[in-house]
């Protein structure tokens, strides 16, 4: 008991000693934070870098941080109120959940600082009362086009094709199945046999299609909405030996996704230069932070990946 | 005697709290300040209510996996009833319910089925993570009216509602665990079930309503994580269960059963909270905060059953 006494008086005197310190007067320097879905998966390590570089020229403090797991909503949303009570200067988040991360984005508003999104929307009716700078990201529906393009061309019109989705829900996910379904609409051969979700996550990419395997032998097609269950596909497939037999599309265009094309386990994917998304990310929250007029949507171009265009670093 | 040792050890994890604070405030000024420590018990909330009902399971000698899943079945439901135009009160009742059944359920398959709780509880975990799926289509469920929101963003002299809820949670547990026949039961069936049984306690009525507890304290925090999140996710609460167990035993709750309560618990899941704060603070990479929070996991439980050991 006492020692709890003892401890209290001492809490209580940091207490004091800390309301005699005025937070912050050592940050020369404006600090911006990228909060990211997580750092497990090397699109957002790319967006990482772009971000750290941007941050190296326009000479700021960034912090980035992430939720160890990208279903952890919750985890994400305290990381930005940490980040405001830590009193960075702008935020630019990768909301991990469209409509779950607009009460953080409030919070951000409410302490004055700026926030970016980058590359997943948040839902429009939900984030209707809450202020964003910008958004920094490509047009997902777009990218689902042009992958959808792609097959209904190099099927010559015929393809059975199984489908590996995000996390439902995901507005990113969700933007480019439409856009590939719509692309291939105008192509009466090329059907969905099956659509089931892998959660991102390339462990179950390999799991969900071998189970899709064995329930559609005549699958000739998968799309994965991105390259990580794509690559899992890949290896369901080879674990199945019918490499070559099947055509692998993704999205993403991550390293290791253009090895695969390069060596025919792939077919195609589509390149969305996160590293892009994160300097441009940072350098709109450098304006906002400075008061300068940001665009209200930064456009990240995007870009067929095949055979032709996927050593490394081609493309950009 | 008992009491003498177990206030001596919820001391080991109070002085590691404080230590905590101590050390935070020396490196970064942003921590304590009112805001920030009030930040950190909204923060710390979900994990804490989880952690009281995953406490009367470990008393009782057992363990519960199905939690985190709970989380998201409960949540699920109160989303799915508020969605059907039901009065709060009513879809809050829903999802208690919905908790304590499916806990209720863990019960019967662990006294009735003879399962192990590791097992019964497993299997749960992915029935409810099903369940939530099925009822949902897989989609997120959102858009509630202002009045339910105030569950996580309401104030009450600058304290978070969801801080109050805890406190709650808290003082009814200690009272149950304390006070009551069923509370002493809990901690008799964790010491020796076979002894307790002797006795005439009825141990699978008592054991079936200790994780009914657990489902509806899943339950309570689903109400928050729902409000706080304006959402319900049938993926909310994955992996929950772990974060619950490490705050209960860091408490000092013996794994074994028998000893152990609330006061401890929460302490540890403060401990979890402040540590998750404070390296977010210091804008630690997300790689090393990991290490660091499953280092403290096992020194906090090395320091204690160091103390334990050192008493006579």
């Amino acid at each position: 008991m006492r020692l709890i006494r003892l401890a209290t008086l001492v809490l209580a005197a940091a207490a004091v000693a800390a309301c005699n310190r005025a937070p912050g007067p050592a940050a020369a320097r404006p600090r911006v934070a990228l909060v990211l879905k997580t750092v497990n998966n090397p699109f957002f390590i790319d967006m990482q870098r772009g971000a750290e570089q941007a941050a190296t020229d326009l000479n700021v403090d960034l912090v980035v941080q992430a939720a160890e797991r990208e279903t952890d909503v919750d985890r994400q949303m305290q990381i930005v109120e940490n980040l405001i009570q830590a009193r960075v200067g702008a935020i630019a988040l990768t909301p991990s959940g469209s409509r779950e991360l607009v009460p953080a984005v409030g919070k951000a508003n409410a302490a004055g600082i700026p926030v970016v999104v980058v590359d997943t929307r948040l839902d429009k009716q939900a984030a209707a009362g809450v202020k964003t700078v910008t958004f920094v990201g490509s047009d997902n529906y777009r990218g689902g086009q042009i992958i959808g393009e792609y097959l209904v061309s190099a099927s010559g019109g015929h393809a059975r094709a199984v489908v590996l989705e995000g996390i439902p829900g995901h507005e990113t996910g969700d933007s480019r199945l439409r856009g590939f379904r719509d692309a291939i609409k105008s192509a009466p051969g090329v059907v969905v046999v099956a659509s089931q979700p892998a959660n991102w996550e390339r462990d179950q990419g390999f799991t969900v299609f071998q189970n899709l395997m064995q329930a559609h032998p005549d699958a000739d097609t998968v799309f994965a909405c991105n390259d990580m269950m794509a690559l899992g596909a890949v290896e369901a497939i080879a674990a199945a030996g019918k490499t070559g037999k099947i055509r692998v599309l993704g999205f993403d265009a991550i390293d290791d996704a253009r090895r695969a094309i390069l060596d025919g386990r792939m077919a195609a994917t589509v390149a969305q230069f996160p590293d892009r998304m994160g300097r441009q990310a940072i350098e709109s929250a450098v304006k906002a932070l400075r008061g300068e007029p940001v665009p209200a949507e930064i456009g990240v171009p995007i870009e067929l990946v095949t055979r032709t265009n996927a050593a490394p670093g081609s493309v950009k | 005697m008992a009491a003498l040792r177990a206030s001596g050890r919820r001391l080991g994890t109070v002085v590691g709290l404080v230590g905590l604070c101590l050390l935070l405030s020396a490196l970064t000024p942003y921590f304590l300040t009112v805001s920030n420590l009030l930040n950190v018990l909204e923060q710390t909330a979900i994990n804490a209510v989880i952690a009281a009902g995953m406490t009367f399971v470990i008393i009782s000698g057992g363990i519960d996996l199905s939690v985190g899943s709970l989380v998201a079945l409960a949540g699920v439901v109160l989303a799915l009833c508020l969605q059907a135009q039901a009065p709060l009160v009513v879809a809050i009742a829903a999802a208690c319910a919905a908790g304590a059944a499916f806990g209720m359920l863990n019960g019967l398959a662990i006294t009735w089925g003879r399962l192990p709780p590791f097992i019964a509880t497993l299997g749960m975990m992915s029935i409810a993570r099903g369940c939530a799926l099925l009822f949902t289509g897989g989609r997120p469920v959102s858009g509630f009216d202002v009045d339910f929101r105030h569950v996580a963003t309401g104030r009450f002299l600058r304290v978070p509602a969801p801080v109050f809820i805890t406190l709650a949670v808290y003082l009814l547990g200690r009272f149950v665990l304390a006070e009551t026949r069923f509370g002493r039961y809990v901690y008799a069936m964790g010491g020796n079930e076979e002894a307790t049984r002797l006795s005439g306690v009825n141990v699978r009525l008592h054991k079936t309503m200790v994780y009914a507890v657990s489902g509806l304290a899943s339950a309570i925090a689903a109400v928050v994580l729902t409000a706080r999140l304006n959402s319900a996710q049938p993926i909310a609460g994955i992996m929950y269960e772990l974060d619950a167990i490490a705050a209960t035993v860091i408490g000092g709750t013996s794994l074994m059963g028998g000893e152990g309560g609330l006061g401890g618990t929460i302490v540890g899941a403060l401990i979890m909270g402040v540590l998750r704060n404070g390296l977010n603070l210091l804008g630690v990479s997300s790689f090393v905060q990991q290490i660091v929070i499953g280092l403290v996991i096992v020194f906090a439980v090395v320091i204690d059953t160091s103390l334990k050991s050192r008493r006579p």
